[in-house]
């Protein structure tokens, strides 16, 4: 059975997913939610895929009213959820009944929320992926009233000792800091820089507020290219940190332009790029440098947590009734019995 | 039956970007040929489909391959990368006969805001600026930021375009500009640090339609300059190859 939920109060918020990873072959930029292990636990924990639509919701308080009943789970930067008026944990799957309001207040510490819907919902696609482009101007635009169709409703689980939370499932969740500490390899062109390269690690930045998803801009100490040669343009990688001008750092995010003709000093780890996308501006950030096979290794651990989130979520839901999960399968005869 | 011939690997460097991308650059020193060869890496990398490759950005000569470090990591792709370079054909290469693209242009005044400073410059005045930006036939090199943009082999001015030393925070769809050695179009509004010299009224990209820009790498282009009184009668109309 189909469900569906309205927006009330927008907010700044889209419907996203976990990018256009297509799209940098034809120019577009990968675009998608920034922080992604919020995005892929918020989805693992509704009992999605990790790539379906999700809410992404930046810095502004958000409200929603479900018209049928819901399973969400609401990730990402520390935050106050109500449901139905009722005070409702993080990081954990919520029941919202048919007629209630999500409410979602006071985004702080970091600057993203993710809310994904048990069943997700029915968006445009564009090089299969519902991410929105600011650039092309592709993207489903939430606005009050904007109705979205959910695939699935989910009968309230009820929990007979009230005020307890309803699931315990142990996810170590994501620090978040004021002050955070970004972990970086070493860029292709950090030779251009000559020794100015060390400046990245021994200041510290403050986040601009001209700050986006396209990229980051870092008021600090700038390194300073040794060279006045063009550079043809080249693809950049996400993450990708340059100094494009004469005030700020420019760290590239989701949404960057997949070509650019400024050489590139260090590279932001796909872990890393998590945190980054919950500084707020003003908070101060330190660059450390690691290696690739370190980054590879602290990346992969992630998403093993969420492996284990995953499978922990498929036997409770399986046990429970929820959506497509494990029943019980019949053994077969052992042969030769 | 000739013997088939073994061609060798062009020269290469992979060099590490990050943790989920890796930069192979072309060094045969020939632009050309290292232009064939990045492009003819990234169209076999599309067609392989490998399980955590994303897919790959050739511009001139380096391609950028982006994967997914949990299911692959750098030291696979960098093996897969070497190869991609044993299996590729680079002598008889079919190459697909270019298509033809016209661009319409009002140069200078509000439309190239910056078309009187790359003239002083390069020690010419804005007709010959204009003159050597419509003369030439240009190859799309490859599809950049924004939006596919055509990243074309720039006007054959005496020196290289130095870039805005601050980026401008909005150029419009249409801008047409000039950095380096290379001239773009823009197709849709961005962010940009060329120098812009002129804009075309037609429409570059439909978000409405995959691909969303009418243009391949290696398709050909011109430009030709066009009185500002033009420019709306020519709005809105989209940039088709010419038949």
């Amino acid at each position: 059975m189909t469900g569906s939920l309205v927006i009330l109060q927008p907010g700044h918020s889209v419907a996203t997913d976990l990018g256009r990873t297509k799209g940098p072959a034809f120019g577009l930029p990968v675009n998608g939610a920034l922080d992604q292990f919020s995005a892929k636990a918020a989805n693992i924990l509704a009992g999605n895929a990790d790539n379906e639509p999700l809410l992404e919701l930046t810095a502004l308080d958000f409200r929603m009213r479900a018209t049928t009943d819901l399973l969400i789970a609401v990730t990402g930067a520390p935050l106050d959820l109500k449901v139905g008026g009722r005070d409702c944990p993080q990081w954990e799957p919520v029941s919202v009944r048919a007629g209630e309001t999500v409410a979602v207040r006071g985004i702080r510490t970091g600057l993203r929320a993710y809310i994904a819907v048990h069943g997700s919902f029915t968006v445009p696609t564009l090089l299969g992926s519902c991410a929105p482009d600011t650039v092309v101007g592709f993207g489903l635009k939430l606005i009050e009233g904007t109705e979205l169709a959910t695939q699935r409703t989910t009968a309230p689980i009820t929990q007979p000792h009230y005020g307890l939370p309803l699931f315990r499932l142990g996810l170590t969740k994501p620090d978040f800091t004021t002050h955070p500490v970004i972990d970086v390899t070493d860029g292709p062109d950090v030779a251009e820089f000559g020794t100015t390269a060390d400046l990245l690690f021994t200041s510290q930045y403050t986040v601009s507020p001209r700050s986006n998803h396209i990229g980051l801009r870092l008021g600090g100490a700038l390194p300073e290219r040794q060279l006045t040669s063009e550079v043809l343009s080249r693809g950049v990688p996400v993450g990708a940190i340059e100094v494009p001008s004469r005030e700020e750092l420019l760290v590239l995010h989701r949404g960057r332009g997949v070509t650019a003709g400024y050489p590139v000093l260090a590279v932001v780890t796909s872990r890393s790029l998590d945190v980054l996308a919950q500084a707020r501006p003003g908070h101060t950030i330190t660059f450390r440098k690691t290696t690739v096979a370190d980054a590879t290794a602290t990346h992969r651990a992630a998403c093993l947590e969420l492996d284990r989130l995953r499978s922990t979520i498929q036997t409770v839901f399986g046990l429970l009734g929820i959506g497509a999960g494990e029943r019980w399968h019949e053994l077969s005869p052992a042969s030769g019995s | 039956m000739p013997a088939p011939t073994i061609a060798a690997p062009a020269a290469l460097e992979i060099h590490e970007s990050g943790d989920a991308a890796l930069r192979v650059v072309a060094t045969s020193g020939n632009a050309e040929a290292d232009w064939a060869t990045v492009h003819s890496l990234a169209g076999w990398l599309a067609t392989a489909d490998v399980d955590g490759v994303h897919g790959a950005v050739p511009t001139y000569d380096s391609v950028l391959v982006e994967f997914d470090p949990y299911l692959t990591s750098a030291r696979q792709v960098r093996a897969f990368v070497l190869l991609a370079m044993r299996q590729l054909d680079f002598t008889g290469a079919t190459v697909r006969e270019p298509r033809r693209f016209e661009v319409p242009v009002v140069y200078g005044g509000s439309y190239g805001p910056d078309l009187d400073r790359v003239a002083a410059e390069q020690g010419m005045d804005a007709a010959d600026v204009i003159a050597r930006h419509t003369e030439k036939t240009y190859v799309i090199r490859c599809l950049g930021a924004p939006a596919g943009s055509p990243m074309m082999d720039g006007p054959d001015f005496p020196f290289p375009v130095p870039r805005l030393k601050d980026p401008r925070l909005s150029v419009p769809a249409g801008a047409v500009s000039v950095a380096g050695r290379q001239a773009v179009i823009a197709p849709a509004t961005a962010p940009g640090g060329w120098c812009v010299i002129g804009q075309t009224p037609l429409t570059v990209l439909d978000a409405t339609r995959e691909p969303l820009v009418p243009y391949v790498p290696g398709d050909e282009l011109r430009f030709h300059a066009i009185p500002e009184a033009d420019f709306d009668s020519l709005a809105g109309q989209f940039l088709e190859a010419r038949p």
